[in-house]
């Protein structure tokens, strides 16, 4: 059924199908009407669900780990500060292994900020052993959710995740999605049977128990490798949900002219969707200029990026959030990726506190790149896009 | 450089001893450290504490594991006491042994030239141990129960590790002493426990205990990244390891954590139950036939409520012994 909606109903809708039965969420500008969503579909007897009122995200956070914990598959989701107040259950998640799926509407957090995006609230999460996904469209953010509880609850993974949208541009802009039908949504996603931790009072576990030095690290280990296992599930589950869904979202990353590019922008987020527009003007006028939407943030698709940047002479990445003293995040792990590689790498901070990002910034960052590629240099590693007293290139 | 582990249960203040050895060596102008086996420890449960002294910096940050000496606060931490005895076929065993037994070889990676110094009643000879080593021996626990009131061996058993080793004076363990425990307990306590420790120094005998003794290997369960269940959720099982998951605690034999024991004078108990209802460990049963109660010996801490509590005087605390 396709309708004009938010990505806020979006997500609602398709938590729905997912035929998710344990909800606890605690309402945050941007990410209310999500709250509000489910709640109708609850309430009007359309959704079979049991809905926790909590007094806040950190009590939010903790009843989904309790319900995951007993086998049952359930749903959470936040913004900003509340993402924060989560921060220390997060690691509860990650450690207990626990394919919880929650939506997080991207906006800043503390002081100075607002109500508008940016990832200085999914981004500092980025250890805690959750997978981290951005997106672009508000199809994308339905389709995302269906998909999120394959990829957490495939064997290989079993880890929470994020589905990280941007607050306002989706979660208040209505587009045309696809909403999916139940039947199909049954067809790909089977019902959630816990393997590994299941509280079930006939044959008790010991879970989420102190644990001494001797075992923490293997336990690390585990979830290290998992996270790396993830990168493959993620596209396998992309390629089922787009032989089922005809809808593809190309899995860890996704390309526009790349092949033949000599400078590449990674973007992450809405931005993508103005920089396609971009690009495509920037080959018309001749310029080799390509795109790759980074979608995972966690596990980062490093190895990707080093064989799509490889014939590249220069590379962009695009930040909505700073490490302060350092550059963007985003950027750290483009370096991390490239790090045997000569071409230069220059960072794109811009878009903070939800600063508009219009097609002139996004220009202005392939000016810098194409004079890069000409030089072979970065002028500066870290640049500020439409900051004013900052000057750009 | 000098390297000495203090074995000892939570409360008799290992880890204090280790910071004062470790200030009076400093007195003398060597340098030292003295820290904790970093541990969620619990009042009674064994404990280790480490100590290095060197004539210059010492670099390193990691624990002790070839000792040049052992302290042993604890007559049953080095197996001088046999807690087994009787305990055969307690839930808590396997195969008679228990599994929370805390006879560990304290000897273990103990340089062959160096000491172990020993609370316990025994003279040296008739000590016996994995290795043959130099041993000093000092009845730690009564000079702490005259001196302090409680038994707290820790300053006792610094001034029989001067007396032992000669690696810092009787002088400067009181100067040690008076300035950590001056300033964690106040300088009363601190010069109690002067008085223990130059008591410990005067009683100690030093002399060649007896080797090859036989401690059972505890096996440890150390499964490796694939064996390991995801996210820690262990389910309740048997194991060669001993038990695992819930329930496991019924091996933790913290009936071998006590001083005194409580001794039920079936005579004289009117079967009130008021022991039943104050003890924290839920270590007394009834016993209708007789009227009276009994003690689960394989958990009780030695603690002294149901002594404390009883209106008639049944139940009377008595020192362990060493077997």
């Amino acid at each position: 059924m396709r309708r004009v909606v938010g990505s806020n109903y979006a997500t609602s809708h398709a938590v729905m199908r997912a035929r998710v039965e344990v909800i606890a969420a605690y309402p945050i500008t941007p990410q209310t009407q999500m709250v509000e969503h489910i709640a109708k579909f609850i309430n009007d007897g359309i959704m079979d669900c049991e809905y926790i009122n909590v007094e806040s995200e950190h009590s939010a956070i903790s009843a989904v780990i309790a319900s995951q914990a007993a086998g049952v598959r359930s749903f959470t989701s936040t913004a900003s500060q509340g993402l924060a107040l989560m921060h220390e259950l997060l690691f509860s998640a990650g450690g207990l292994r626990l394919p919880i799926v929650m939506g997080v509407v991207n906006r800043s957090v503390g002081s100075t900020g607002g109500i508008w995006v940016e990832y200085n609230d999914s981004m500092p999460q980025r250890d805690c052993g959750w997978l981290q996904m951005y997106v672009e469209t508000n199809q994308e953010v339905h389709d995302m959710i269906l998909q999120a509880y394959k990829i957490a609850e495939d064997k290989r993974v079993l880890l929470p995740i994020m589905i990280c949208s941007d607050g306002f541009i989706l979660s208040h802009t209505v587009e045309p999605v696809e909403l999916a039908e139940q039947e199909e949504v049954d067809g790909f996603l089977p019902k959630y049977e816990a393997r590994h931790s299941y509280l079930d009072p006939k044959d008790p576990i010991a879970s989420g128990i102190v644990t001494p030095r001797e075992y923490r690290q293997e336990f690390a280990y585990q979830i290290h490798r998992a996270m790396l296992e993830a990168k493959d599930v993620i596209g396998e589950v992309n390629r089922d949900f787009a032989d089922k869904f005809g809808r593809d979202h190309s899995g860890l990353i996704e390309t526009e002219f790349v092949e033949d590019a000599e400078v590449i922008l990674l973007t992450l987020g809405t931005v993508t969707s103005t920089a396609r527009g971009v690009v495509r003007e920037l080959r018309k006028k001749g310029k080799k200029a390509g795109l790759v939407k980074v979608r995972a943030f966690r596990p980062y698709p490093a190895e990707r990026i080093a064989e799509v940047c490889k014939d590249a002479r220069a590379v962009g990445v695009y930040d909505r959030s700073v490490s302060f003293g350092v550059g963007g995040p985003h950027y750290l792990e483009v370096r991390n990726a490239l790090f045997d590689s000569d071409v230069p790498v220059i960072d794109f901070i811009g878009g903070l506190g939800g600063r508009d990002v219009a097609e002139a910034d996004v220009r202005s960052m392939y000016d810098v790149l194409l004079e890069a590629a000409k030089t072979g240099k970065a002028k500066r590693n870290i640049e500020w896009v439409n900051t004013r007293g900052v000057v750009l290139g | 450089m000098k390297e000495i582990i203090l074995h000892g249960r939570g409360g008799q203040g290992a880890v204090l001893a280790a910071q004062a050895l470790a200030s009076a060596a400093v007195f003398e102008d060597k340098y030292a450290m003295a820290f904790p086996h970093f541990g969620a420890e619990r009042r009674g449960a064994p404990v280790a504490a480490f100590a290095r002294i060197a004539e210059g910096r010492i670099l390193t940050k990691a624990h002790i594991y070839k000792p040049d000496y052992v302290i042993v606060l604890d007559p049953w931490l080095a197996g001088l006491v046999d807690v087994a005895k009787g305990m055969e076929g307690h839930e808590g065993t396997s195969g008679g042994v228990p599994m929370g037994s805390v006879k560990t070889d304290i000897c273990q990676g103990l340089n062959k030239k160096g000491a172990a110094v020993l609370n316990t009643a025994r003279p040296p000879d008739e000590v016996r141990l994995s290795l043959e080593v130099c041993v000093g021996t000092v009845d730690a626990t009564t000079i702490a129960l005259e001196t302090l009131g409680h038994p707290a061996t820790n300053s006792c058993m610094l001034g029989a590790f001067a007396k032992t080793t000669e690696e810092v004076s009787i002088g400067s363990i009181e100067k040690g002493i008076m300035d950590v425990f001056g300033e964690r307990l106040g300088e009363g306590i601190a010069e109690r426990n002067v008085k223990a420790a130059k008591l410990g120094f005067e009683r100690t005998e030093v002399g060649m205990c007896s080797g090859g003794r036989e401690f059972p290997a505890q096996k440890k369960w150390l499964p490796d990244v694939d064996e390991l269940p995801p996210g820690c959720a262990i389910r309740s099982q048997d194991t060669e390891y001993g038990k695992l998951g819930p329930g496991s605690t019924v091996q933790n034999e913290t009936g071998s954590w006590r001083t005194f024991h409580p001794i039920v004078d079936d005579e004289k108990c009117t079967y009130c139950m008021l022991c039943w209802f104050h003890c924290p460990d839920g270590c007394i049963g009834r016993v209708p036939d007789k009227e009276s109660v009994s003690v689960d010996y394989f958990y009780c801490k030695g603690c002294g409520i149901c002594s404390e509590v009883c209106p008639v005087d049944a139940i009377t605390m008595v020192r362990e012994v060493e077997g």
